[in-house]
């Protein structure tokens, strides 16, 4: 009988840690971040170590667990069905050209009563960065990553064909790439698959100089696109065979490889160029400004660049998990820990962050090149304000370099876009 | 058959759950469709814009040649496919030594994520360092060494088109599997009159299959319809939106938040749909559903 009662009660006291332990967990707070900064991307090993970090310092209360999204372009078409639905992850990075959508829909965290009620922000930020990233008085992402995309060219090609400085206009620039082509070598890495990123940041740059760092309150009637485009038009002369259909892995691979002479990405591909360049390719490498187009609005040494991700939040019903998101956020804009992500990948952000001496000599040289530049205009996926003319852009150029619309017909292309 | 009235009541309680089902997950999407298709809606907003979606879509070049491009795809898969599984399940209904490893390596595209399917074909069409202009390379035909197979405007669509080869399999195991039930005494007897393999090929086989691969055909345009994932991983469209289908274009204009115009596209494509599907039960008759 004493048995039967002992073995009763211990089922029950069985069943009741369980019950108790399971409660305790579930206090636990879960945050889910669908992340692009994974795989391999230049941040993810420090990204990867700051959410260990954090999980740790708050084990039993908070917990981040990420999603890794490893393609960036299906990333932003999630977001985008995910904003239209409603059902926003956590946490999540958010690309210039779905900002105005974010906030439109309401359904974002609104960040702004957290940054006026905690000095953090504002000592962490530079001044005015978080005003100015709001509307309406709400802030729906907070600023992070900043970019900037000059040239970056393999030395060592250039001089096998005779070329020590980098060109600063495109006549001399396509002389180069002759050079370049007579020696056995590609003298660009361009792409239109997906985005067409690369190519869509060389013509960011042409009209940019054509038009000036105000194009694109000229409207897609100014000749500075039509002018753009035929810089792209030849500058599809001296590319790869596969630039037409090809992604950012395949454009930037020609690179890495020493296929291609010249390039143009954001400078978290610096560590790229060690970790997955061929041995002495990062010793090679040269940043420079692009080349101008003669009698262009635009000026020498002028950047394309601007606001690449930003943080944000999915609007929450529950205080505590508003407050750990806010939690999270804060540790990811710790200044330490900005400069740890900064130091290990070469990406820059906005804010204030100690940098270390030893920084990578490019993130220096293309810092340097920031602080010299007369403007720093925005690229044309973010600068155009159209989603539609943004994704249209890669077949307009896939277009003309096939030779199947002329410039006048790759800008009509965007135009009908509209 | 006639349904006495006092069993009306115990059909509809059979039906209606697949009636609730039918209407919840298929009608009133459509409806909502068809009423969102007049309205600009972009996710967040909406307002009533008539036809406007439906006279733009008629009117971008883009839209046609992916409406040309369906079109291309099940007729491709009608003409050739289909018929090329025909062929293949008859001479595999021989039963010849080895029959049954060719009928699963024709299958095998079918077990396998069709992802990693485009993303493999996609390497071998690559221009720089794909297996295709190796051979055609090492075979003297030089002038391919760089082809862009996909991101060429005049083959792009053929090497799409041409790959979808691969899944004849699928139909040829549906008609293989139907050349089974044929009863071995109709070839006996022909054996009797001295007929030949392709006379009994032709004369027995293919006509008692005839209503299957009709069934094929109308599998085969109704899956090359709604083509997406191959062209969207291997192309996206490109190059100059040559190769755009339907499915992609709706979904890039999703991606674009034009959701009123993508769904204008969806109804369009509904429609073109029904239209072909009642267009194929007249030309084949009633041979489908004997």
């Amino acid at each position: 009988m004493i048995k039967l009662i002992l073995k009763k009660l211990s089922i029950t006291f069985i069943a009741i840690s369980f019950t108790v332990i399971s409660s305790v967990a579930s206090a636990e707070i879960t945050i889910t971040w669908p992340s692009i900064w994974v795989g391999k991307d230049s941040k993810t090993t420090v990204i990867g170590e700051l959410i260990d970090e954090f999980n740790a310092a708050n084990a039993g209360s908070i917990k981040v667990v990420v999603e890794e999204q490893t393609d960036y372009d299906i990333y932003a078409q999630k977001l985008t069905a995910q904003i239209a639905t409603g059902e926003l992850p956590d946490i999540m990075t958010v690309g210039a050209q779905l900002l105005d959508v974010l906030h439109r829909s309401g359904k974002a965290m609104d960040l702004a009563p957290h940054i006026n009620s905690d000095p953090h922000w504002n000592n962490v930020y530079p001044e005015n960065a978080l005003q100015s990233a709001m509307t309406d008085g709400v802030l729906s992402a907070l600023p992070y990553e900043l970019f900037v995309t000059p040239v970056t060219y393999n030395k060592k090609i250039l001089k096998e064909a005779g070329y020590d400085e980098f060109p600063d206009n495109y006549d001399d620039f396509f002389k180069m790439c002759e050079a370049v082509t007579a020696n056995g070598k590609v003298c660009t890495s361009q792409m239109t698959g997906k985005n067409g990123w690369t190519s869509m940041l060389w013509y960011s740059q042409a009209l940019a100089s054509a038009g000036g760092p105000d194009i694109y309150e000229k409207g897609l009637d100014h000749p500075a696109y039509v002018k753009a485009f035929e810089v792209m038009e030849k500058m599809y002369q001296y590319t790869t065979s596969d630039a037409i259909g090809a992604d950012a892995g395949v454009s930037g691979g020609h690179f890495l490889n020493e296929r291609t002479a010249v390039f143009m990405n954001g400078p978290w591909f610096i560590a790229r160029y060690t970790s997955d360049g061929i041995p002495g390719l990062h010793e090679n490498i040269g940043v420079a400004a692009a080349p101008m187009l003669m009698g262009g609005e635009g000026s020498p040494g002028g950047y394309v660049g601007g606001r690449q991700s930003s943080l944000a939040a999915g609007k929450q019903s529950d205080p505590a998990k508003e407050e750990a998101i806010v939690k999270f956020l804060k540790w990811l804009t710790i200044p330490e820990n900005v400069a740890r992500l900064s130091y290990s990948s070469g990406a820059m952000f906005i804010v204030n962050a100690d940098l270390p001496n030893d920084m990578d000599r490019l993130f220096i040289e293309m810092k340097q090149g920031i602080s010299d530049a007369p403007y720093v205009a925005p690229i044309f996926q973010n600068g155009i304000g159209s989603l539609a003319v943004a994704s249209e852009f890669p077949q307009a150029l896939s277009a003309l370099a096939l030779g199947d619309v002329t410039p006048e017909g790759a800008v009509e292309m965007l135009q009908d876009a509209e | 058959m006639k349904i006495k009235k006092d069993e009306v009541g115990w059909l509809l309680l059979f039906i209606a759950p697949t009636l609730i089902l039918f209407t919840l997950f298929f009608i009133l999407p459509i409806l909502f469709l068809l009423a969102s298709s007049f309205t600009n809606w972009d996710g967040i907003d909406a307002e009533f814009v008539g036809f406007e979606n439906y006279i733009k879509l008629f009117n971008k070049k883009s839209f046609v040649r992916a409406i040309t491009n369906n079109l291309y795809w099940c007729i491709t898969a009608a003409l050739i496919t289909v018929p090329l599984g025909l062929i293949i399940a008859l001479l595999l209904s021989h039963r010849s030594r080895g029959w049954k490893v060719f009928r699963t390596v024709l299958f095998v595209p079918q077990v396998v994520s069709s992802a990693a399917i485009a993303m493999l074909w996609a390497a071998v069409f690559n221009a720089e360092y794909g297996l295709l202009n190796y051979i055609l390379d090492n075979i003297g035909l030089s002038d391919y060494k760089n082809h862009n197979w996909l991101g060429n405007v005049r083959t792009a669509n053929a090497a799409l088109i041409g790959f979808s080869l691969c899944y004849v399999g699928y139909f040829m195991v549906i008609m293989l599997a139907k050349t089974a039930s044929i009863s071995e005494d109709y070839y006996d007897a022909a054996k009797i009159d001295g007929a030949s393999q392709i006379q009994k090929d032709f004369y027995i086989t293919a006509p008692l299959i005839k209503s299957t691969f009709f069934l094929c055909i109308i599998l085969a345009v109704i899956f090359n319809l709604r083509q997406f994932e191959y062209v969207y991983l291997m192309t996206a469209g490109g190059p100059a939106n040559k190769t755009q289908v339907l499915v992609v274009y709706i979904w890039n204009e999703l991606t674009v938040q034009r959701l009123g115009r993508g769904s204008a596209a969806g109804v369009i494509m509904i429609a073109l749909g029904a239209m072909l599907l009642l267009l194929l039960r007249r030309i084949l008759k009633s041979e489908t559903y004997n």
